[in-house]
């Protein structure tokens, strides 16, 4: 008999009285993935957090392992070999490759690591995994796709039977997510069962086996994921047909925004040059490592520059600080928000407004009730929804209502050049087309140039008015109009 | 109109930051009043005011530190320092110079301290634990290890304009100062944003160093103050006088509130804080329970001031 990995049935869940999960059935096979959609707030998270035994649902069972559990707890669920993998990197920065890889439980006997074997041990992972990282580097100085593929190898060695990945891909290059459905398929071969949640409907159809779509805390469809039709799947997400997925329409935007000339940095990226129009929005398409993320950072003074020159609105700027650009009518969106861009412990309306202190300030003092007013001016416009309002702490929000707090901090701020960094990173379905929105109509209602890089081509169709894509620190190609396309994209890039 | 009555009734859920240490202070306040006949009464709260006034200007800019994520670890020995300046410059030449000179030692103290952590990069803990031993020594060095005694200059510590002792006028506007620059100032809210996430602050373009620099000054010269006015009340300069002192600050500041990580904190509570450590001694004292037991008390105190804090972070947290 084929007996299931994992099978909760009508799991439901309240917290404070309120149910965010309505009786969701969930079944997971040997060898089976698993996709898992739904936008923000659908319950995927709660839901595997409950497999995972981090949170005891209210009412409903749990069967893992042919075993009935009335309760699971964090440690019975990894006893049982259920391992979770985070989008949030869950390492320890300071130690080794192989120490991080055995994170807990290194090998060894009588409380002394054995160095020289687990060294080896880990070798033999990374090979496995087709992944040339030095077992003996500090896993801080990695990129942040290897360290994600150091957490799944360490899963991998602690015996994982059920893999629950939560957006892993999000902050991966195409090509070390092509690395991981490798080592997915690998690990399907081995019969662990694999639980896949993301954004990324492209990748559904190739790493899954079932699709199941969560929505308002039901489950709302379930089908099999070859030939799971991509509309079916957005439809059953937001409730409703999603817009085409269309080019926006043309807007002929003039005057020169932000002019870059031979702008260079050391070897991350050299001889860059490219203008931006007044009102215009221009995405730098690239994997990670291409350099298009570096080419803003430098633009912003967080990286030395070490060529060109910088001109905004006529007037030449030389980067030096994020103080003297923030200051020059520059903005910066960075791409990891929660350590570069919100003041979790802060509220919605100061988080908005902290760029605009100064403004709205006189004689260094800052009237609370100008920021409030920040916030509601910005929070219809945006529609951010913060159900206690602006006192709301920015960290209780979900992360694509965080990622419009954080574009209405620089709106408000009056910026005449914006640079963001992967904008929708992290951020689901329906609140990436309202990101989308807002970008385009608030760059042609206030001029600012706009400066995206972004590793997602599916973003630069839906953002940009003219695209430039950069490969191995250098802009190799550049489409306007309806030429911007996901096919000419990805080639351009590779 | 359904969605106003929805935000107010979230808005009542959420539990104010204070509201454990509020009820913890009423309680004693209503304990003491019915245990000890000498408690509630006009002369005994300003007696405790006074007690807590020397503390109580040391904690304002403590405050302001702790918020941005730091601490300052020397304000006790730089007190003792300072007030051993006083009272030899006292001695010597007059009061307006022994001021001057404490509070220039304040201002350089505030500077090197600044310099260090900002410029050079060194944890505030580790810079400030040095200034801690290194400055408790200079102050044993100045007096030889003993007490200094000093004349005619009672009126910092014991004189009582409109019938208010100037210490506790001192630390009322200095704490008005505080909570308002605390709340309205940029400077404030760039405290509050750089403790909450230092990287970030430096992104949205907060002159995080010069900010931070600026605070350790005022905290060296909160602390400076402080001595100066402590030597006043005691009419000597005693080197161990304030030793303790920091401890007592950050007890104060964390009962109120304010996060040891930075981004969390109030005036308010800070000063809650201060005069629910001032009640506590008070009424111990008055209830003639031995005084080692007032820093046994304190210490509970602060250790379940904290795990309520905690509760309370993970009760609003379940809730969103």
């Amino acid at each position: 008999m084929n007996v299931d990995l994992a099978h909760l049935k009508d799991i439901r869940k309240s917290f404070n009285g309120v149910e965010v999960l309505h009786g969701v059935d969930l079944t997971l096979a040997p060898g089976e993935v698993l996709a898992l959609l739904g936008e923000n707030g659908a319950g995927k998270s709660t839901l595997v957090k409950i497999l995972a035994g981090d949170i005891p649902p209210t009412s409903g069972s749990i069967t893992i392992a042919d075993t009935e559990l009335a309760r699971l707890d964090v440690y019975q669920a990894r006893q049982l070999g259920v391992r979770m993998i985070f989008q949030e990197l869950n390492d320890a920065p300071s130690l080794s490759v192989a120490e991080n890889i055995f994170l807990g439980q290194w090998p060894g006997s009588k409380g002394f690591v054995a160095w020289g074997d687990m060294r080896e041990k880990a070798r033999e992972i990374l090979k496995r995994l087709e992944v040339d990282i030095d077992v003996d580097a500090q896993a801080g100085s990695l990129r942040v796709g290897e360290r994600q593929i150091l957490e799944i190898a360490r899963a991998l060695t602690q015996n994982a039977k059920i893999l629950v990945l939560d957006e892993p891909t999000a902050a991966l290059s195409n090509a070390e997510v092509e690395r991981l459905f490798i080592v997915m398929d690998q690990l399907k071969k081995q019969g662990v069962g694999m639980i896949y949640i993301t954004h990324r409907l492209d990748e559904v159809s190739r790493v899954a086996d079932r699709v199941q779509v969560l929505r308002d805390g039901n489950s709302v469809l379930t089908v099999d994921a070859k030939g799971a039709q991509r509309e079916v799947l957005v439809t059953a997400m937001l409730g409703h047909e999603a817009l085409k997925n269309a080019r926006p329409a043309a807007v002929t935007t003039s005057g020169n925004g932000l002019e870059i000339k031979n702008f260079s940095s050391g070897d991350d990226f050299n001889d860059v040059s490219m203008t931006i129009n007044a009102g215009e929005v221009v995405c730098l398409f690239g994997k990670i490592g291409s350099g298009s993320s570096e080419v803003l950072e430098s633009i912003y003074g967080l990286r030395p520059v070490t060529g060109g020159s910088v001109h905004i609105f006529g007037k030449e700027f030389k980067p030096k600080s994020p103080q003297e650009s923030s200051s020059s009518g520059i903005g910066y969106l960075p791409a990891d928000r929660q350590r570069l861009g919100s003041f979790a412990s802060r509220s919605v309306a100061e988080n908005l407004a902290v760029a605009s202190w100064k403004a709205m300030s006189r004689l260094g003092f800052v009237d609370a009730g100008n920021e409030v007013k920040a916030f509601s001016r910005w929070s219809d416009a945006l529609k951010i929804s913060a159900r206690r309002g602006p006192t709301q702490e920015i960290a209780t929000l979900s992360g694509g209502n965080q990622q419009k707090v954080l574009l209405g901090r620089w709106f408000e701020a009056k910026v005449q050049v914006l640079l963001l960094v992967e904008p929708t990173r992290g951020v689901d379905v329906g609140a990436r087309r309202d990101i989308y929105d807002i970008i385009r109509r608030q760059a042609k209602e206030s001029g600012m140039a706009v400066l995206v890089a972004t590793s997602d081509y599916e973003e630069v169709v839906l953002l940009a008015d003219r695209a430039l894509v950069m490969s191995r620190g250098k802009i190799v190609s550049e489409f306007t109009g309806n030429s911007v396309d996901a096919n000419s994209l990805i080639s351009a890039a590779s | 109109m359904s969605k106003t009555t929805e935000v107010e009734k979230d808005k009542k859920r959420s539990i104010p930051a204070s509201a454990p240490l509020m009820a913890f202070f009423v309680g004693l306040f209503i304990y003491f009043s019915v245990a000890s006949e000498y408690f509630f009464d006009i002369e005994n709260f300003r007696n405790i005011a006074v007690a807590l006034a020397v503390t109580g200007i040391v904690c304002i800019p403590g405050t302001l530190l702790m918020i941005a994520g730091q601490v300052d670890l020397s304000v006790g020995s730089a007190a003792a320092v300072s007030g051993m300046i006083m009272a030899n410059m006292v001695n010597k030449h007059s009061i307006a110079v022994g001021l001057a000179v404490a509070l220039v030692f304040g201002l350089t103290l505030g500077i090197i301290n600044g310099f260090l952590v900002t410029v050079v990069g060194v944890n505030s803990l580790i810079t400030t634990l040095g200034g801690l031993a290194t400055l408790y020594g200079i102050a044993l060095l100045i007096g030889n290890g003993q007490t200094v005694m000093m004349r005619n200059f009672e009126w910092l510590g014991t004189s009582q304009p409109w019938g208010v002792p100037l210490p506790v006028l001192i630390f009322t506007v200095i704490a008005i100062m505080g909570a308002v620059s605390l709340r309205k100032s940029t400077y404030g809210r760039s405290l509050y944003a750089i403790g909450s996430n230092p990287n970030a602050a430096r992104v949205v373009g907060i002159r995080s160093n010069r900010l931070l620099f600026i605070t350790f000054v005022l905290s060296s010269v909160g602390a400076a103050l402080a001595g100066a006015v402590l030597c006043s009340q005691l009419s000597a300069a005693d080197p161990n006088a304030a030793r303790g002192l920091e401890l007592e600050v950050i007890t104060a500041i964390v009962l109120g509130g304010a996060s040891l990580a930075g981004g969390r904190g109030s005036m308010f509570g800070t000063i809650l804080g201060l005069c629910t450590i001032g009640i506590l001694n008070n009424g111990l004292i008055l209830l003639d329970v031995p005084t080692f037991w007032q820093r046994v008390a304190q210490g509970l105190m602060l250790i379940i001031a904290v795990s309520f804090d905690s509760l309370r972070q993970k009760l609003n947290n379940q809730r969103s």
